[in-house]
């Protein structure tokens, strides 16, 4: 069964666009790691048979998930980008702490605020995908929190453009 | 360096799991994603009107487990902080400085900025230290017990020695 592209998917693609140049870096890695997590069943040779099991007369079938690499085309890779768009994020999140500390200003208040936007976005949407089920109620939910996002990074442009700014608004709260 | 990552986790991962019993060849895809599975599971159990069985209040409590709600406490948290902080932002007539000056003016004393400081300061430190620990899990390092206790003490650590650092500038 394919993943169809919707509402959620093609909203992370877009975003998966602006990172297409970190993934494309990370690809080289990915496809080394994410590999692993699932791979445990699927060796390539053949694994030891522990003694006890030796006298078995019917061989033993395992229902497993296949690996993305051996079905070329069966499957989305949606969820796979989306997980390393994540990452990717959250690496370049920890850089902007002391960046923004030693370069304070404009160009760093517009990144930390659609950095921190996103990251809490993906961050929320993972927790809802933890404790809400049932397809109308997750869909309610991630609608909210779209709408929630969007007015955040709304309010945080606001606040560059029309006020003081994220990194400048830190400096004075500190200063107290 | 991918490769090399692959064939160390790849021997780790044959070392690990010498009771499998079960032929390769005789391994069957399955048709359905995870999500699927999940899905039908939750639309099987949710029809049948099932309870859920008790978890939390009877499983015990563990520092790693401890740890990781808090990482998604203070996760929520903070970025519902942020959220608050945009709207305000966006409906709030005056400036930033101006109500800055507002709630410098009835503060208290020291020690309740300084404790404010530190209520900011923690969450955003130990995410933030917690986080760079889940990195490391996503590259694969640290996953032994002793590990998890050891990075799990380090990073509550760090954490509390920032956060005061940071509440007393």
């Amino acid at each position: 069964m394919t993943q169809q592209l919707h509402p959620g998917n093609a909203g992370d693609l877009g975003w998966c666009i602006i990172m297409a140049a970190i993934v494309r870096l990370s690809s080289v890695c990915r496809r080394g790691i994410t590999p692993l997590f699932y791979q445990s069943t699927l060796l390539a040779r053949p694994l030891v048979v522990p003694h006890k099991h030796q006298e078995q007369p019917h061989l033993l079938t395992a229902r497993i998930h296949s690996s993305q690499a051996l079905h070329a085309g069966s499957g989305s890779k949606a969820a796979s980008l989306h997980w390393t768009a994540e990452r990717a994020l959250s690496i370049m999140l920890l850089a902007m702490g002391p960046v923004a500390y030693f370069s304070p200003g404009p160009v760093m208040d517009y990144s930390l605020a659609a950095a921190l936007t996103l990251h809490g976005h993906w961050g929320i949407g993972q927790v809802i995908t933890d404790y809400v089920h049932g397809e109308p109620k997750v869909k309610l939910a991630k609608a909210g929190l779209f709408l929630l996002s969007t007015v955040t990074f709304a309010g945080l442009c606001y606040f560059n453009y029309n006020d003081v700014g994220i990194c400048k608004a830190v400096a004075l709260l500190w200063s107290k | 360096m991918a490769l090399l990552l692959r064939t160390l986790a790849r021997q780790g991962v044959c070392l690990s799991k010498p009771q499998y019993s079960i032929f390769y060849r005789h391994a069957v895809p399955m048709g359905t994603t995870a999500k699927d599975e999940m899905n039908k599971f939750w639309d099987k159990n949710a029809r049948l009107n099932r309870p859920m069985s008790p978890h939390l209040t009877i499983y015990k409590w563990s520092v790693p487990m401890m740890m990781s709600i808090t990482h998604r406490g203070t996760g929520v948290g903070l970025s519902g902080a942020i959220s608050a902080f945009a709207v305000a932002a966006l409906v709030l007539p005056g400036s930033y400085p101006y109500y800055l000056d507002l709630i410098h003016s009835l503060s208290v004393g020291p020690y309740l900025i300084g404790l404010a400081k530190f209520g900011i300061a923690f969450p955003v430190s130990y995410h933030t230290y917690n986080g760079i620990r889940h990195l490391c899990w996503d590259i694969g390092k640290g996953f032994k017990i002793p590990e998890v206790y050891r990075t799990g003490y380090t990073v509550i650590a760090l954490s509390v020695v920032t956060s005061i650092a940071l509440a007393m500038l």
